[in-house]
């Protein structure tokens, strides 16, 4: 630290860059905002912390001007301002760099770069400004390319070079990180550290992982259902204070701590004891014994000599002459838990869809129990003994218009009905037993799927599922927008599900998350297979390398 | 008759039934790549048809007629934009029901009312008009085909050039993405339909005070669907979709001149042609991985 910095910290600047006072919003019943304040200043790095649902985003679409709040006031510098359209708040010196939907793919780069501006186009101008900012810092672009043709890494690229063109002395980012690489996630927190220690901007940085805030933040403030529950430097406070705040109680469960990204994941093993996780373990012991990982074939085999419950042979989809996925090839055996870890938009959610029965592929065949699945035959995966918790529960997991009874019993209505009608009793019968056994919260088996929490419509999702009886479990970000405690609660599923001899195939993009559960790791990039760890073999270098698409 | 000057007259008729859905389709072009697809445009027409025509009655000038078309294609893409892009109507529903309102309205006002004949003055250019074979259809027209030769260009820069071009198609492709980027999605809406409720006036105006003289009952006999299937034949490209008009204009053409060339077909068969020909036209060539992504959603802040 420069005697500089250290001045810096040590004086903190009279005037805040943003000041909240007292922001409120509702929507309805619910409250997302409460009397919330927040103090942002010159040259420091705030972390908004918080579960998903406690308010972050709400308050950060309140600075932008796209939520009207229902009262309190935002100071930017000494003047009151009053945000009421994004156009507003840029002329304020507020940028932001959206966490989804904020680039449109069929434009190019200095397109989108100018959307938002006024006056005439000068396609010249904004392409040398394009990259006047990506060199200044570091961060190559084509200007010209257009953007569903960039990975992840370059869109996030793109709407970083978006922001920082326009000046903003306030840089806001939410979730930065969740689509990016371990590198590339290393190349943004650069980019931050240059823009708040020699540029003097105030950067806000809204997460819900721990090792991200603590390790990037100066400051950070923890919201818990609206509220701001905590507020401190970061050098003064440790992660297990930091979750106990974000949770609202002791965080001591593995699981928990995985959900909130607490795992020494950079220190090689996730725990010390050499095991993968236990219950998976407990059912097929044999899982890892005489394995040896066969990390360049990207095939390594369960255990020789086992009929695998699930078996994906040289899978390739395209989708728009796009090859999404290509020769893929997993096994997975009864009982155990594969967790396919990879970072987003790597054909992960092609071959959900896939096992869905919504994507065919273009070759390739998929084994249930040892016996190939005719694909194009609606309804055979589920007939096979598969049953699928999607990506998307609200497009393909449950109709959200239509009651928790019959989004119960919609696979299996041949169970629940005789003579083409169907049976009311027998219906809510089905329900109760499952919500009871599920713990699924509601008012009546009558309440709409779409007026319940995530947590409790992924139970739904989840109880249907299970309750077919099935051989094989796909699980597609299972806990994507999930509280913590529905989290554990999903995980504690799973591994039952496990040891009562469900083969479980995890796909995840949190490292934590397959590090928990899953007994092997297979990782996928670009659409294939670039290796299959066991868990205990599993490093964040080998990992992050494979994740890259360098086998390890 | 020669076969020259057959081909001549066929070639002229077919670039008269060209001109209005030229004019209409830059406008159902434009407000397709905004995210909207107008099937109003059929209202638009006809609305704008009777309006030329009664107006040029009551005043006696068959340029003013030209005007209040253009007027009433606008009111209808006014109605249009505010039902669906600020009241979020249904917007294949608020098109069916101006078609079938303006026909509706239009039918019965004829039958009460009797408006004397107008049309606009003709055009001929002095020695291109000479030139054999195209000379006489291409530069001996009423004055307001020329106007395509303004209003094409023009249509082709403000979506590919201009800013507001840009969020329309912004708009049309990812209306969320635009919305936080600072566009207002629905005004850019509002105002394409505009555009596009002009040059659909503008069309139906041309067929009536330019090319008829004289309003009858359903005159644009569905020629604002033609234009729609002619946008998606085009696969959302500006060219492309006017040369699906040109293809569509010369089968009516060829339908009105084969009786006359001594060709006799079921006459019904023939006026079934053209239609037929843009549904086959539209099997053979449609490219869907061109469309706006958002074409025909609406847009509602927050919702995702």
């Amino acid at each position: 630290m420069t005697i500089d910095e250290r001045a810096r910290e040590l004086t903190p600047p009279t005037t805040p860059a943003l000041r909240l006072r007292g922001i409120s919003k509702r929507y309805g019943p619910v409250v997302a905002s409460d009397g919330v304040d927040l103090d942002v200043h010159h040259g420091e790095i705030h972390g908004l912390l918080g579960e998903n649902g406690a308010g972050k985003s709400t308050l950060m679409k309140i600075l932008l001007g796209l939520v009207k709040r229902d009262s309190g006031t935002i100071l930017r510098g000494e003047e009151p301002a009053d945000i009421t359209s994004p156009q507003e708040a840029v002329a304020l010196g507020i940028g932001m760099v959206h966490q989804h939907f904020s680039l449109i793919d069929a434009l190019t780069v200095w397109e989108n770069v100018i959307l938002g501006d006024t006056g005439k186009i000068d396609r010249t101008a904004a392409c040398r400004q394009v990259e006047e900012v990506s060199r200044r810092y570091g961060l190559p672009i084509d200007p010209l390319a257009r953007v569903d043709r960039l990975s992840a890494g370059e869109r996030q690229r793109v709407e970083l070079i978006k922001c920082l063109r326009r000046d903003p002395s306030v840089l806001i980012l939410d979730e930065p990180t969740s689509v990016l690489t371990q590198a590339e996630s290393a190349e943004l927190f650069t980019v931050l550290r240059q823009v708040v220690r020699t540029e003097d901007r105030a950067v806000i940085l809204i997460s819900h992982k721990l090792a991200e805030i603590t390790a990037a933040t100066d400051r950070v403030t923890v919201l818990r259902k609206g509220r701001v529950v905590f507020h401190s430097e970061t050098s003064a406070t440790t992660p297990q204070e930091l979750a106990r705040q974000m949770v609202g109680r002791d965080v001591s469960l593995r699981a928990e701590g995985a959900a909130l990204g607490l795992l020494p994941v950079d220190g090689g093993r996730p725990a010390d004891t050499g095991t993968a996780p236990d219950t998976a373990l407990d059912t097929a012991p044999d899982i890892e014994t005489g394995t040896a990982p066969d990390t360049e074939t990207g095939t390594a085999s369960p255990a020789p000599g086992v009929v695998p419950a699930l078996r994906l042979r040289d899978l390739t989809v395209t989708v728009d002459g796009v090859t999404a996925l290509s020769d893929l090839s997993l096994d997975i055996a009864p009982g155990e838990i594969l967790g396919l870890y990879g970072v987003e938009g790597n054909g992960q959610s092609v071959l959900g869809d896939l096992l869905s029965g919504l994507v065919l592929p273009t070759s390739g065949t998929v084994e249930v129990g040892g016996r190939p699945v005719e694909l194009d035959r609606p309804g055979a995966l589920h007939r096979a003994g598969l049953g699928i918790i999607p990506e998307d529960r609200h497009s393909s997991g449950v109709v959200l218009d239509m009651s928790i009874a019959e989004n119960l019993v919609m696979k299996s209505l041949g169970d629940v009905s005789g003579r083409g009608f169907i049976s009311r009793r027998k219906m809510y019968g089905i329900a109760r037993r499952l919500a009871a056994e599920f713990n699924i919260v509601a008012p009546s088996m009558d309440t709409p799927v779409r007026s319940l929490s995530g947590g409790n419509q992924q139970r739904v999702v989840l109880a249907r599922e299970l309750s077919a009886g099935p051989s094989v479990l796909v699980a597609a970000q299972p806990t994507h927008g999930l509280d913590v405690g529905a989290i554990e609660d999903m995980y504690q599923r799973l591994q039952d599900a496990a040891s009562g001899g469900v083969a479980v195939l995890l796909i995840s993009t949190e490292l934590e998350e397959v590090m928990a559960l899953a007994s092997r790791i297979a990782v996928i990039c670009s659409g294939r297979i670039t290796g299959v760890l066991p868990t205990g073999e599993a490093t964040a270098e080998r990992l992050g390398m494979l994740v890259g698409g360098v086998a390890a | 008759m020669s076969a020259a000057d057959d081909i001549s007259t066929i070639l002229s008729s077919g670039i008269r039934l060209t001109v209005p859905l030229a004019f209409a389709a830059c406008g159902e072009y434009l407000a397709e790549r905004a995210g909207t697809m107008n099937i109003s445009l059929e209202a638009m027409m006809l609305g704008a048809a009777f309006g030329s025509v009664a107006t040029a009655s009551a005043t006696g000038s068959a340029t003013t007629g030209l005007v209040a078309g253009v007027l009433i294609g606008l009111l209808i893409g006014f109605v249009h934009g505010n039902l669906a892009h600020r009241l979020e109507v249904n917007t294949f529903v608020v098109g069916l029901v101006l078609n079938a309102l303006v026909l509706g309205l239009t039918s019965y006002l004829i039958t009460i009312s009797s408006f004397d004949s107008h049309q606009v003055s003709q055009v001929s250019v002095p020695w291109l008009r000479d030139i054999p074979l195209i000379g006489h259809p291409l530069f001996v027209e009423r004055w307001p085909v020329y106007l395509l030769l303004l209003v094409i260009p023009l249509t082709w820069w403000l979506v590919e050039r201009s800013r507001w071009g840009l969020e329309l198609r912004a708009v049309g492709e990812q209306p969320q993405a635009a919305d936080v980027t600072g566009i207002r999605v629905n005004l850019r809406r509002r105002q394409a339909l505009l555009w596009c409720g002009a040059l659909a006036g503008l069309g139906g105006a041309y067929l009536a005070v330019g090319e008829v003289g004289s309003f009858n009952q359903n005159m644009t006999a569905g020629r604002g669907y033609i234009v729609i299937a002619a946008v998606i034949f085009g696969a959302w490209r500006l060219g492309r979709t006017l040369l699906g008009c040109v293809l569509f204009g010369l089968a009516d053409a060829m339908r009105l001149a084969l009786p006359a060339l001594g060709l006799t077909m079921n006459s019904q068969l023939l006026v079934v042609a053209p239609y037929l020909l843009a549904l086959l036209a539209m099997l053979v060539f449609t490219t869907r991985n061109r469309e706006p992504k958002a074409l025909g959603q609406p847009f509602v802040r927050g919702s995702t």
